[in-house]
């Protein structure tokens, strides 16, 4: 099949792998990454339980907006797609 | 058509003398410049405290507890009890003095052991020096108040105007007030616009020594239950509580600015940030939660600080309300003795004649 | 002595990074701040560090050019810091900033708000299940992190942003469902003259529909995602044709997928302009509310000028453009001669904000399309408000953006209302027959940003607590 635009994923170069947690389950990802998104490549989507009806969430914005992604980490609640995963980190469930 | 009474201000003020002056006949017309209770009514920290309440003031505030605990739901009312603290000896001493004047004028204020706080709220910080404990306190939603008294004043069959300021008052044989909304005709006025009393009261020539003050609230997050009760602190610097949706609402009089004339009021930075460190010097885990919103709203005053509760001076068949001091807690009630006033019946406790000598500690 | 700038510029997309650089070569000494950790906003947004290579795109070639000028440049770049508080002090702009767990103060002369834009989602039943990401969100995704919503991806929304999300998944190794967008071909064949005047953006978009045809992927033209199936996830997404006005008709597919992109235009950021007393109008045309601004972004308010999408959605261009140009006209009210530059500069900003209106028109929703909300689908998502509460409240008598919240919660979430506003605005102009820009947003308040209160109280004494004159008792 003709592609007019390539599938170039090949030529992506990701860094040394780092291990953390979420919710007490072990994850992998990339140094300095995202940590929604490494949390998405991990297939971890439900991230919280929305207060009122406990509908399950995740990120949406991906822009530190909706609020919808935020995790606790060392005891403070922030938008998982404005932190980075780090070696060890220990991610907890915000909700 | 003519009203029997034009009450500008749909506020706590408004809206219950209305519904009392409904309930025997009047017609009534209620009108805002806003949505209904968006003024003090609408963005205050809830609070309804007997131990922030004046000592004169204290049996029109435990008659407005009652009606609040009435109100119930529909207002988000809840009884938590509530601790006043003090964190050195001189606001011990502040605590010990005006807390046992307070009981004395019929608060079931006590004081407390520290264990006896520790066991009740023991994510308070270890500081504390002396508290008073009031099983009355509590709090209601005042977000909720706008709509609440929408539908009391629909069910009750009064008409409303909002986004309706009124711009000039005329007196003939009757009250004409222009608005947006055309000439509105009235028999009788009620003044009860809060902050805005002065320049309204000026459209008649009345000159109401009324000044605003203008309070910072907070609201943080959602946090798993921290607070239990309702805390102040005996200079009044503080209040806290914690919503049952777990939002911690942040409090204690912190002066933003603007004036009532300006619009809303603004945050200032530096007052906002020592209210919300003295909330953390209180109850140190609060740390963590996140503010999400500040917010200012204008609290009237008069020099004496007693309500303006009475005849309009000057101008026959007017009347003002307002400037109550814990106008929150006391409104309900003060609106149904201000009903009363108007109806021509003696109200059961006496009123504030707004035409005083405000020098002189007359009440 | 507190360090003044001569400039603080809110916003390191193309808009305030071209403020800065135009600043910073006027002599003035400028402050650079963004929630970022690097600079390029959304259009231009940097690699994460964990990308050590990858093929470069034209987006990311702009942003590395941006950024390689602000490194080389004298301007002060605060990354990472978040500006929750504004205000005026005295004859300075203050602002408070959280960076690092902590607040500080920055302060300066003038300030420039460069805030950019977020996204609009008309609600959708399903939208807040996992796996739903917004359009420019996933844009986000794939610039920072070269990562996909999931495997498989229904793509929906209005504009040009469509084709390219829908492209970047498919050049990310990604597949994609199916293309769904309410704009119809007609739409697209009326936008052409625009386009005609920028051929190598006109051929990167075809190329991008030719590839889908070619690779076989449905492009639903005329259509709109009407519900998203699946709990913990993404299992499937329903569409139907719209008619002219948007307005959902019979349901025509059941898409399997795993995500979904979602997007319906872009609105800008007003808050802090809002915040600060910048009166603002309704132009459905650049997006929505917008704030009065001329286009050297003067305000009625001193020495407070906007730039970039955060005035109205005219696109990264013309962002970049008017961060120039409103750099330049700051830097002439502080005394620097521009008038040249901002002459030429002012002419090539139109040239562009003309372009980017025409696409930003292909990408606002008709009203339509508010069918898509049913009764029990969710507005406001941080409180879980349905349509149907929303009607109910307004119906029993809240008639105002600040009713609505105050009664119901809506937008007092942690989001601040900044995913339900506009839908709420639109559903209480609909009820009460008003025209949508009567329905003004409710007030704007701090902080800007949530932020811990243990960083927002700063240090404290309290031996330095003041003591308030005795209340009266």
């Amino acid at each position: 099949m003709i592609r007019l635009v390539a599938d170039q994923s090949a030529q992506i170069r990701r860094a040394a792998e780092v291990r953390f947690s979420f919710d007490g389950a072990d994850i992998i990802g990339h140094a300095g990454e995202n940590l929604a998104a490494a949390l998405l490549r991990a297939g971890c989507l439900i991230l919280r339980n929305a207060p009122h009806d406990d509908t399950p969430r995740g990120a949406f914005c991906c822009m530190g907006l909706c609020q919808e992604c935020v995790v606790r980490i060392d005891g403070q609640v922030v938008e998982a797609c404005r932190s980075e995963v780090a070696e060890g980190l220990i991610v907890e469930r915000a909700g | 058509m003519t009203y029997d009474i034009a009450i500008v201000g749909g506020g706590i003020m408004g809206c219950s003398t209305a519904l009392r002056l409904a309930e025997d006949g009047m017609r009534p017309v209620v009108l805002d410049q806003g949505d209904l209770a968006q003024g003090a009514s609408g963005v205050n920290a809830g609070t309804l405290s007997l131990q922030i309440k004046r000592v004169k003031l204290m049996p029109y505030a435990l008659k407005g507890h009652h009606l609040w605990a009435k109100m119930g739901d529909a207002v988000g009312f809840v009884k938590t009890g509530g601790y006043t603290l003090a964190f050195n000896a001189r606001e011990a001493e502040l605590l010990q003095e005006r807390q046992t004047l307070k009981a004395q004028a019929g608060a079931p204020i006590e004081f407390v052991s520290n264990n006896h706080l520790r066991a009740a709220e023991p994510a308070l910080t270890q500081s504390v020096v002396a508290a008073s404990y009031c099983a009355e306190d509590g709090y209601a939603n005042a977000s909720l108040t706008g709509q609440y008294y929408r539908g009391r004043l629909k069910d009750a069959g009064i008409e409303y105007h909002e986004q309706c300021a009124v711009s000039a008052i005329s007196k003939g044989g009757v009250f004409e007030l222009l608005s947006p909304h055309g000439t509105i005709r009235a028999k009788r006025l009620l003044l009860a616009a809060g902050a805005w009393l002065k320049p309204l009261a000026a459209l008649l020539d009345v000159d109401l020594p009324v000044t605003a003050r203008i309070n910072t609230v907070s609201v943080t997050e959602r946090i798993p239950a921290l607070i239990n009760t309702v805390i102040g602190h005996a200079t009044g610097l503080l209040t806290m509580k914690q919503k049952a949706n777990g939002t911690v609402l942040i409090g204690g009089g912190w002066q933003g600015r603007g004036t009532p004339q300006d619009g809303r009021g603004e945050v200032d930075t530096a007052t906002v940030r020592s209210n919300l460190a003295l909330a953390q010097y209180a109850v140190p885990a609060l740390g963590a939660a996140r503010v999400l919103r500040s917010w200012t709203g204008f609290e009237a005053n008069v020099p004496d600080f007693y309500p303006l509760a009475g005849a309009l001076p000057g101008v026959s068949d007017a009347f003002v309300l307002g400037c109550v001091r814990g106008g929150y807690t006391i409104g309900p009630y003060i609106g149904q003795l201000m009903g009363d006033l108007i109806l021509g019946r003696a109200p059961e406790m006496p009123l504030f004649d707004p035409g005083r000598d405000f020098q002189e500690e007359a009440i | 002595m507190r360090d003044v700038f001569d400039i603080a510029i809110l916003g390191a997309g193309p808009a305030g990074g071209n403020a800065a650089l135009a600043s910073v070569q006027q002599g003035l000494r400028t402050v650079l701040l963004d929630e970022q950790p690097s600079a390029g906003g959304q259009v231009w947004r940097a690699r994460s560090a964990s990308i050590l290579a990858a093929p470069e795109t034209p987006e990311s070639r702009a942003g590395a050019h941006l950024r390689s000028k602000l490194s080389t440049s004298d301007i002060t770049y605060l990354k990472d810091a978040r500006v929750w508080q504004i205000a005026r002090e005295g004859d300075i702009w203050q602002l408070q900033v959280l960076s690092g767990g902590q607040s500080d103060a920055v302060e300066a002369n003038a300030l420039i708000l460069a805030t950019g834009a977020r996204e609009f989602v008309q609600p959708v039943p399903g939208w807040t299940t996992p796996g739903v990401i917004g359009l420019a969100g996933a844009t986000a995704l794939f610039k920072q992190n070269l990562t996909l919503p999931g495997r498989r991806t229904v793509v929906s929304g209005t504009g040009p942003l469509l084709f390219y999300v829908a492209s970047e998944i498919r050049r990310l190794g990604g597949e994609v469902a199916a293309v769904v967008t309410p704009n119809t071909r007609a739409d697209w064949l009326r936008a052409l003259p625009a386009l005609a005047g920028k051929p190598r953006l006109l051929g990167r978009g075809a190329l991008w529909i030719a590839d889908l045809m070619l690779a076989r992927v449905p492009i639903y033209w005329g259509h709109a995602v009407t519900e998203v199936l699946g709990h913990d996830a993404v299992s499937d997404v329903k569409i139907a044709r719209l008619d002219a006005e948007w307005a959902p008709q019979k349901h025509v597919a059941t898409i399997g997928a795993d995500s979904l992109c979602l997007g319906n235009g872009l609105i800008p950021q007003i808050e802090p302009a809002q915040m600060l007393g910048v009166p603002i109008h309704y132009d459905a045309a650049l997006g929505g509310w917008v704030p009065d601004v001329s286009p050297d972004g003067v305000t009625t308010i001193a020495s407070l000028y906007l730039c970039g999408d955060g005035t109205g959605i005219r696109g990264a261009n013309a962002a970049a453009l008017q961060g120039r140009l409103v750099g330049l006209r700051v830097a002439a009210d502080l005394g620097r001669n521009t008038q040249q530059a901002r002459t030429a500069a002012q002419r090539a900003w139109r040239r562009a904000a003309c372009f980017g209106r025409s696409m930003t028109v292909l990408s606002v929703a008709r009203p339509g399309l508010q069918a898509v909300t049913s009764e029990d689908t969710i507005i406001c998502r941080c409180e879980s408000i349905t349509r149907r509460q929303l009607l109910e409240e307004i119906d029993k008598g809240a008639a105002s953006a600040n009713a609505v919240k105050s009664g119901l919660r809506v937008g007092m979430g942690p989001c601040g209302g900044k995913f339900c506003q506009t839908a709420i605005a639109a559903l209480i102009a609909k009820s009460r027959g008003r025209d949508v820009s009567t329905v003004a947003p409710p007030t704007a308040r701090p902080p800007l940003r949530p932020v811990p209160l243990g960083a927002a109280a700063g240090s404290f004494d309290y031996d330095d607590l003041p003591i308030p004159k005795p209340a009266p008792l």
